[in-house]
């Protein structure tokens, strides 16, 4: 009850953040924030809950990016609407991957994972008439947002952006919330833990697992258009991309793995470090991720939640 | 036909770099159950050792196999003492994140020192061609492939014949029964990771003249390598070595008849295909 109250002031005060800061830089470094929060959040589902380290969910990423770009692009259909195809698209993908290799453990799916990333990123690549190939796609003009004949925005501020990427991270933390406390989360997280013996208690694994992947994959693809949108630039190598994918594991990782608050928190350190890095150290601010996540791996497992709340028991305990 | 035959010995070349680099990967995951992510890095940086022992020194790449070989060693040898030793016991999930990690710390040391520019080492021979029988080979790559055989065939020796060998293929076999008979297994570990590093810098020293030199040319060689190594079968380096050629000859008759977009993606429809079908690979005991 009480986190669910210091969630609810946090939204709040965060939703009043644009009346206040006017700076476009700000509001920018406040969106990366949402986007890597729900990147954490919705890889969490399936390489959380699940324990199914997927290195490939810039597969749905791109998915989404494309889906809702091609649609807008070649269909004329607004991305509002658009955005719902290209999530259905993807998870209709992800289940098809899902029921190939979720009969593969441990490394061998992180490895069938990353095949099938590539595979995607190859297509698109080569399939011209469709994705424009390695020349990318800009985005056309979007059409403003109208609800009867007054217009609610134009798209050129950042604001609208800020609110639709505080909406989506907060969705995908809710979506985290409820699976961590479903029937399904329970099933996951016994599959996460032992597999065969989950099996033997009469847990579907490969339909709990593909349960997940698609709740995983939906989400991802909702970010994925959404931070296409905001860029306004979208090319295979940029979405589809192994970095995506690691990102996204290490978002998780760092923050705390199979927690709600894990990935929030992983996001918070990796955007500020790097965004801070990135006019200091111009190139390399993937160099942080890389350092942090050895350190990370090495001194604590389970992220720096679990990191922090062991040091707080501990002080509990001595006192 | 001729046109075939070609695109099935250029394959053949190239497969050679690719099992040289499979073998290191497979040598480490067999001595120490550790999938290292960083083996594309490795030959990344072993193809920066050769540039510059070129730039600076004028040394020819093919000669500096037997400095980079040494480098790359040390380098693999004090990433196993200082950081994968202490995750052996960890899960297979956190090692592979950790030498994620290390991966993406080699490819962006070497952006902040090297740039990201693409480099070019050109020598005499680069451009060249050898015909025999109206097939014509590139000179660079063959002399690569030759290279390839003679450190193939020096490890296959070093492994079968010498009392290290034997130490090296007994911890990959149980460790722990090894440790028993005496074989101090962390030394076998940092064995094994240098050697495992080393090859990976032998084959970045033997592409520098035929690949463009970048900090993020190990992604693609890392994936390579781990498809080498599942089709050959975990663990198992003549598997390795048969993998690392049929992806080269796959690479590149799919290359020549599909058209060079899709070759890669053959290689991974392969892959997940081996992975699928039969995981533990085709030499391989199974694993799963």
């Amino acid at each position: 009850m009480k986190t669910l109250v210091a969630c609810i002031v946090v939204a709040l005060a965060l939703a009043v953040v644009p009346l206040f800061i006017e700076s476009p830089y700000a509001l920018h470094i406040f969106i990366l924030l949402f986007i890597a929060v729900a990147l954490g959040e919705s890889w969490n589902v399936l390489g959380g809950f699940a324990g199914q380290y997927s290195v490939g969910h810039s597969a749905w990423y791109g998915i989404g990016a494309y889906g809702a770009f091609i649609l807008l692009q070649q269909k004329q259909i607004a991305p509002w609407f658009g955005v719902w195809v290209a999530v259905a698209l993807s998870v209709i993908a992800a289940l098809a991957v899902g029921w190939i290799t979720f009969r593969l453990r441990g490394p061998y799916f992180v490895l069938a994972s990353i095949a099938v990333a590539e595979i995607i990123r190859l297509l698109s690549l080569n399939t011209k008439d469709l994705t424009n190939g390695a020349e990318g796609i800009l985005a056309a003009d979007l059409p403003p947002l109208k609800f009867g004949n007054t217009v609610i925005t134009d798209w050129i501020s950042k604001t609208p952006y800020f609110y639709m990427g505080l909406a989506m991270a907060l969705f995908c933390i809710a979506v985290n919330f409820f699976v961590k406390r479903s029937k399904l989360g329970y099933y996951l997280q016994a599959i996460r833990e032992d597999q065969d013996a989950a099996h033997s208690l009469g847990i579907p694994p490969t339909f709990s697992k593909n349960a997940a992947l698609a709740i995983s994959a939906a989400c991802t693809a909702l970010v994925g258009s959404f931070a296409a949108f905001y860029i306004g630039f979208i090319e295979p190598n940029q979405v589809f991309g192994i970095d995506v994918s690691i990102q996204m594991v290490l978002i998780a990782i760092i923050g705390g793995i199979g927690t709600v608050a894990g990935p929030v928190l992983g996001a918070v350190i990796l955007v500020l470090i790097s965004e801070g890095l990135r006019t200091t150290v111009a190139q390399a601010h993937l160099l942080v991720y890389g350092v942090l996540v050895i350190v990370v791996i090495l001194v604590m497992p389970e992220g720096f939640l679990g990191f922090i709340s062991q040091r707080l028991r501990r002080k509990a305990a001595t006192r | 036909m001729a046109v075939l035959l070609q695109s099935i010995l250029s394959g053949m070349l190239i497969g050679g770099v690719y099992a040289l680099i499979g073998i290191g990967l497979t040598l480490i995951f067999g001595v120490m159950r550790v999938i290292n992510f960083a083996q594309g890095e490795l030959v990344m940086v072993g193809m920066y050792c050769t540039f510059w022992v070129f730039v600076l020194f004028g040394i020819d790449p093919f000669l500096s196999v037997v400095i980079t070989m040494p480098a790359l060693f040390i380098l693999g040898a004090l990433l196993q003492r200082t950081l994968i030793n202490r995750v052996l016991d960890a899960l297979p999930q956190n090692q592979i994140l950790l030498t994620i990690g290390i991966g993406l710390v080699l490819s962006n040391v070497a952006m902040l020192v090297f740039t990201s520019d693409y480099r070019i080492l050109s020598t005499s021979y680069s451009s060249s061609s050898v015909g025999i029988l109206g097939i014509h080979l590139s000179t660079p790559l063959l002399y690569c492939f030759l290279i390839t055989v003679v450190i193939t065939a020096v490890l296959y020796w070093f492994l079968v014949k010498t009392d290290i060998g034997h130490a090296i293929r007994a911890t990959a076999q149980d460790r722990d029964a090894a440790q028993l008979m005496g074989v101090n297994v962390r030394h076998m570990g940092i064995l094994a990771f240098g050697l495992g590093a080393a090859l990976a810098g032998a084959a970045g020293a033997l592409v520098a003249p035929t690949y463009y030199i970048y900090p993020q040319v190990g992604g693609a060689f890392t994936l390579k390598a781990f498809v080498v190594v599942v089709l050959g079968g975990m663990g198992s380096i003549i598997g390795a070595t048969l993998g690392g050629i049929l992806i080269g000859v796959a690479e590149s008759v799919s290359g020549t008849y599909i058209g060079s977009g899709w070759k890669d993606l053959c290689v991974y429809v392969i892959f997940l295909l081996v992975l699928l079908l039969k995981p533990s690979g085709l030499l391989g005991k199974s694993r799963l």
